[in-house]
């Protein structure tokens, strides 16, 4: 397994940060589905109130969502019977894969869709764009307790939850079954890249790491491609 | 002290039930009060630092569901609780052994009232009506410490 980096680039048109944990191909696994979805939206206040927030709705910082996102690869995404909420002992899959690009945090990974067949079922029965996700946080710092909308400025992911959209508190949250479309991929590549000349120390890449790196991108446009 | 030493003596010859009712719901005030102080302490600790144990971007009435379950929890427990305290409460007011002084239990014994294991109380004030009231007072009193009247 191996864990790509954390960085931050700064294209022309936007921002983009992201981690993701490489699993082990496994060429027609028959407990992997992979999903795609979008966990929640930063700096932006929540549609509705968080459980456990009090009655206030929240915003989760830009910089609170990147800082967290190491937390939240390798975290269960779980699901409840009537898909209305979390439920920490139905953990039907896992988050391999995180980014924040622009207002939204995109999250990808695997579904244990052999396990747990009746997610896969709701996937295929229910209207598409009804399932949204929905986050749990642990050691949330707000800002201002008594603000009206709290400012979460730290936090630490220790889950994610398949629901229905209407259930979330993020209203446009999303979760579908596939692997995510190219440009989310293309954007975490450009940005693995670029983690890794950081990790070089920003010297300039010698031409074998640069074919190095160009193997491995096509080893996982064709991985996502699937 | 001599107000609770009091109300606890009337609690006793009013009658079982009545300390009991009186006990339940005093345990329930003192329950209900624990939880309000301990939700009172937390939520001012919490807003102090900032800091939020959990938080979990579901709706609200999940929220709602989960509190009702965690009082429901809490509810049994105290449910449970009061029936413990009822059943240590039966045991101890049936003393192993009930001892009346000898003049007593001879003056009873003389006015009819052989066993002593259950005595009505009108047939103890009939037994009673030739003695002054500090002597009935006493009789009575002797009883009750004896535990023979409930």
């Amino acid at each position: 397994m191996k864990v790509h980096g954390l960085s931050e680039e700064r294209s022309a048109l936007r921002s983009v940060q992201a981690m993701a944990v490489q699993l082990p191909e496994v060429a027609g696994h028959p407990n992997r589905t992979p999903f795609s979805g979008v966990l929640t939206l930063v700096d932006q206040p929540s549609t509705k109130p968080p459980s456990g927030a009090r009655g206030h709705r929240v915003i989760l910082t830009r910089a609170a969502a990147v800082a967290a996102l190491p937390s939240l690869l390798g975290m269960a995404v779980d699901y409840a019977p009537a898909w209305d909420g979390h439920d920490a002992r139905r953990k039907c899959g896992i988050i391999t894969h995180a980014d924040v690009e622009g207002p939204r945090l995109h999250v990808a990974g695997y579904l244990y869709a052999r396990d747990f067949p009746e997610v896969e079922r709701q996937m295929r029965q229910c209207t598409p764009g009804a399932m949204g996700m929905s986050w749990e946080l642990a050691d949330a710092h707000v800002e201002d307790m008594r603000a009206e909308i709290w400012k979460l400025t730290r936090a630490t992911f220790t889950g994610a939850a398949i629901l229905l959209r209407d259930k979330a508190a993020y209203r446009d949250t999303r979760f579908e079954l596939g692997a995510p479309a190219r440009r989310e991929i293309a954007a975490c590549r450009t940005f693995t890249a670029r983690a890794h000349r950081t990790f070089r120390g920003g010297t300039t890449l010698r031409r074998t790491e640069t074919r190095k790196e160009e193997t491995w991108k096509a080893r996982q446009a064709k991985l996502w491609g699937r | 002290m001599e107000s609770q030493t009091g109300e606890t003596l009337g609690a006793l010859t009013a009658g079982p039930e009545t300390f009991e009712a009186r006990m339940e719901a005093r345990l329930e005030a003192a329950v209900s009060l624990f939880e309000r102080t301990l939700a009172l302490l937390e939520e001012r600790q919490s807003a102090v630092a900032g800091e939020v144990q959990k938080i979990v971007a579901a709706v609200e009435n999940n929220q709602a569901s989960a509190r009702e379950n965690e009082l429901e929890r809490k509810l049994e427990a105290a449910e449970q609780r009061i029936a413990e305290l009822q059943a240590q409460r039966e045991s101890e007011a049936k003393p192993a052994r009930r001892t009346v002084p000898a003049t007593t239990a001879q003056f009873l014994a003389k006015q009819g009232l052989s066993t002593l294991d259950s005595v009505e109380a009108g047939a103890l004030d009939a037994a009673l009506t030739g003695l002054s009231l500090e002597q009935r007072i006493a009789v009575k009193a002797q009883l009750l410490r004896a535990g023979v009247l409930g």
